[in-house]
């Protein structure tokens, strides 16, 4: 009959229509490769930060169930306890850190006890979440009993965990996956010391070794939302609130010069005893739960005398920086938060030193700052101000990271004014640590790492090892309502087609169909045959990554297919892993 | 081509192809036949009950060539589904060519949806209004 439509050509142009709708609004609004891992780091950084304020509040829950004692401070509590409560909390926190430590062996049997730079450095990017989950409520016992040791290490870690949990639920690929990572640990930094800036630098300087904005651009999104989450939960400010400081006269340059000598060498002998502690305590031969009950006893044994030395001894900087301890004091409290942090280090008691070599540095600052003022006052007016910029080059000196140092030490203050001599310290230190020890806080282990598991380290030498299986397909025959609803389904720019023996014939470019996709007759009549650019440029697996990037060059195209000698389609190569890949090649440590 | 005598299916597209064969735009005659039956073969070519495209992009050619026929009634099956095939449009597109492709087709497919051209290219007496129908709205 004239005029009259096939029902069922009508139902397939309506589809088609509603499908070119479908794929216009989502090719606006598509989001790039870069753009999504953005949105993830997003979300890295607030779970990150929420899992570190839950870990803060129950820490600080079980130092008051433990010590009876509400809304004070670990140093203050150790004051009111008795001499034997002041024995007792930190070795039974020790005990209960051990139990948990060796009830946890059964849960999480199988699981390494890989930490987070493990993961990024060496690993794959796949945190073991009962391992971790167990190492963290053991870090709750040590923290909260008082050990001096800082808490910054389990926030930072289960951020870390998150974040991987995150990046495997999506099927991150490793390159990818690693960055997640490194986003949750700057979420947990930022979170545990308000300094979002300090968080991604942290991280890309001392874990990922690059500042380049394929991997610092996420880290910054993850440690702002972080920042973000904190302070809008909490009434958090800057760590650290001091009187300003400022640069008195330019003479001041010079005694700040030799603090940056000063730290950079007393930062290697702080670490490296720390390590002489850990290789004691393992000759005893002691189990592990003894050894954390002995590292608790010397802890509260010391803190009878020094109640400054339990904890990570953020109130007693917030002293010093504040002017509130006389020097004479601070000689006995430093040495003795060194002997303790080595107690608590050297017993395995789980936790972080970022925070007591913060304490380091401020004491050892402020000790030289307060004797050459002595000597000669116009090279240090403000010894105070010394301590602040002791605590930057000590964090400089131990990290390797002197810009992370400065910028954090901005951020926990906000003392701007400072920055010039904080800046040539922190370089100082910088040089002078490098040429006592060669290795900082965290490279030494991770190359012994990387010695003992050669096979942690991922050889990304050729697209195969870096190239993402299964990639969507239609096949030559597939029609063109069914290549259009590919599009719908999956977030590429380009459909392989492969025959029945998964050879690779080409690819059906969006750009291409997107006009005609309206269309209904169409939709029947063409096929993937039909559209399909055979001079889809491709690689090969064996192909190395900086052939593959040459092979990118030129290229709008985001991915590109993987081709086996023989034709068969085997994966696909992002060009957003690849670049990633790239610049981690660069910094993986050598075993 | 008005009116051409039934037969099979290959010897419609045999004699379309003899219509293209001396087209300069035509490389290879021999490959553009094949490609043109290969593609028949994987899938359907038709868009109608009386109308098939039959179409190969392929580098036997070196822009669009394009061959009408209206066969003589009852047309010629194509495939089982499409039993009377009357309106037959052959074509050759260049492998790059994508977009031009994709808009001729979708001209011929729109002017055949509009029952008037459809009803009027079957109803044409003489190949010069035939011609004129598509001329029309074909636009490549």
């Amino acid at each position: 009959m004239k005029g009259m439509r096939d029902p069922a050509a009508l139902l397939l142009e309506r589809l088609m229509r509603l499908l070119r709708w479908r794929l216009w609004i989502q090719e606006k609004l598509q989001p790039t490769e870069w753009q999504i891992t953005l949105m993830w780091a997003a979300a890295a950084g607030f779970v990150g930060a929420m899992s570190s304020m839950l870990f803060s509040v129950m820490a600080e829950g079980i130092h008051e169930v433990m010590t009876g004692h509400h809304n004070a401070g670990v140093v203050e509590t150790m004051r009111l306890l008795p001499w034997w409560g002041v024995i007792a909390v930190p070795a039974t926190g020790g005990l209960l850190a051990g139990v948990t430590l060796l009830l946890g062996k059964r849960i999480a049997r199988g699981q390494s006890s890989t930490d987070y730079m493990e993961a990024i450095v060496i690993g794959s990017g796949e945190l073991p979440v009962r391992a971790s989950l167990i190492k963290s409520a053991a870090a709750l016992f040590s923290i909260g009993s008082g050990g001096s040791i800082g808490r910054e290490g389990p926030m930072v870690q289960i951020a870390a965990v998150l974040a991987s949990i995150i990046g495997r639920w999506r099927k991150f690929s490793p390159p990818q996956l690693r960055l997640l990572v490194a986003c949750g640990a700057a979420s947990g930094i930022a979170s545990a010391y308000n300094a979002p800036i300090a968080g991604s630098f942290f991280v890309a300087e001392i874990i990922l070794g690059t500042i380049a904005m394929e991997s610092l651009g996420p880290l910054v999104v993850s440690a702002v939302v972080a920042a973000l989450t904190v302070r809008g939960l909490t009434d958090a400010q800057q760590l650290y609130q001091v009187p300003p400081f400022k640069l008195s006269s330019a003479w001041e340059m010079i005694p700040y010069t030799v603090l940056g000598l000063l730290a950079g060498t007393l930062a290697p002998w702080f670490l490296r005893s720390l390590r002489r502690a850990e290789k004691w305590f393992v000759a005893t031969t002691m189990p592990p739960i003894a050894r954390l009950v002995i590292g608790g006893i010397i802890v509260g044994d010391i803190a009878v005398f020094y109640p400054e030395v339990a904890g990570n001894g953020y109130s007693v900087v917030l002293s010093i920086l504040n002017g509130h301890i006389a020097w004479f004091a601070l000689i006995g409290i430093m040495l003795a938060k060194w002997l303790a942090t080595a107690s608590s280090f050297g017993s395995g008691a789980p936790g972080g030193v970022f925070t007591p070599s913060l304490f380091m540095g401020a004491s050892a600052g402020y000790l030289f700052g307060t004797a050459v003022n002595v000597f000669w006052p116009t090279g240090a007016a403000d010894p105070q101000a010394f301590a602040l910029v002791g605590m930057g080059a000590f964090l400089s000196a131990a990290t390797y990271a002197p810009v992370m140092a400065v910028i954090m030490l901005f951020e926990m203050t906000l003392s701007y004014d400072i920055i010039l001599p904080l800046l040539l310290s922190a370089v100082v230190a910088y040089y002078t640590a490098k040429g006592v020890q060669g290795e900082s806080l965290y490279s030494e282990s991770l190359r012994r790492k990387a010695a003992e598991t050669p096979q942690a380290t991922l050889p990304l030498g050729t697209v195969r090892d870096l190239m993402k299986q299964n990639p969507p397909v239609v096949p030559t025959t597939a029609h063109f309502a069914e290549i259009a609803r590919m599009f719908l389904s999956v977030r590429v720019n380009n459909i392989y087609v492969t025959n029945p023996d998964g050879r690779f014939m080409g690819a059906v470019s969006l750009h291409d169909i997107k006009p005609y996709l309206g269309d209904a007759d169409l939709a029947g009549l063409v096929i993937a045959n039909d559209i399909m650019r055979e001079d889809f440029p491709r690689i090969r697996p064996e192909q190395s990554l900086s052939d593959a990037l040459g092979a990118f060059l030129g290229q709008t195209v985001e991915r590109l297919p993987v081709i086996e000698n023989d034709g068969r389609l085997l994966g696909s190569l992002s060009k957003s892993d690849l670049l990633l890949a790239l610049v981690e090649k660069r910094q993986k440590p050598t075993a | 081509m008005l009116d051409l005598p039934g037969g099979s299916r290959e010897t419609v597209l045999r004699t379309l192809h003899g219509r293209l064969a001396g087209n300069p735009a035509v490389l290879d005659a021999d490959r553009l036949l094949r490609d043109v039956l290969e593609r028949v073969m994987l899938a359907t070519v038709c868009v109608s009950a009386d109308t098939a495209l039959p179409h190969a992009r392929t580098n036997a050619v070196s822009r669009i060539v394009l061959a009408v026929a209206r066969l003589a009634p009852p047309g010629v099956a194509f495939d089982p589904e499409h039993p009377q095939i009357r309106l037959v449009f052959l074509i050759g597109t260049p492998r790059a060519e994508v977009d031009s492709y994709l808009r001729l087709v979708g001209s011929i497919s729109r002017l055949l949806r509009d029952p008037a051209a459809h009803d009027a290219l079957l109803a044409a007496k003489s190949e010069p209004e035939f011609r004129a129908v598509l001329a029309g709205e074909v636009k490549a």
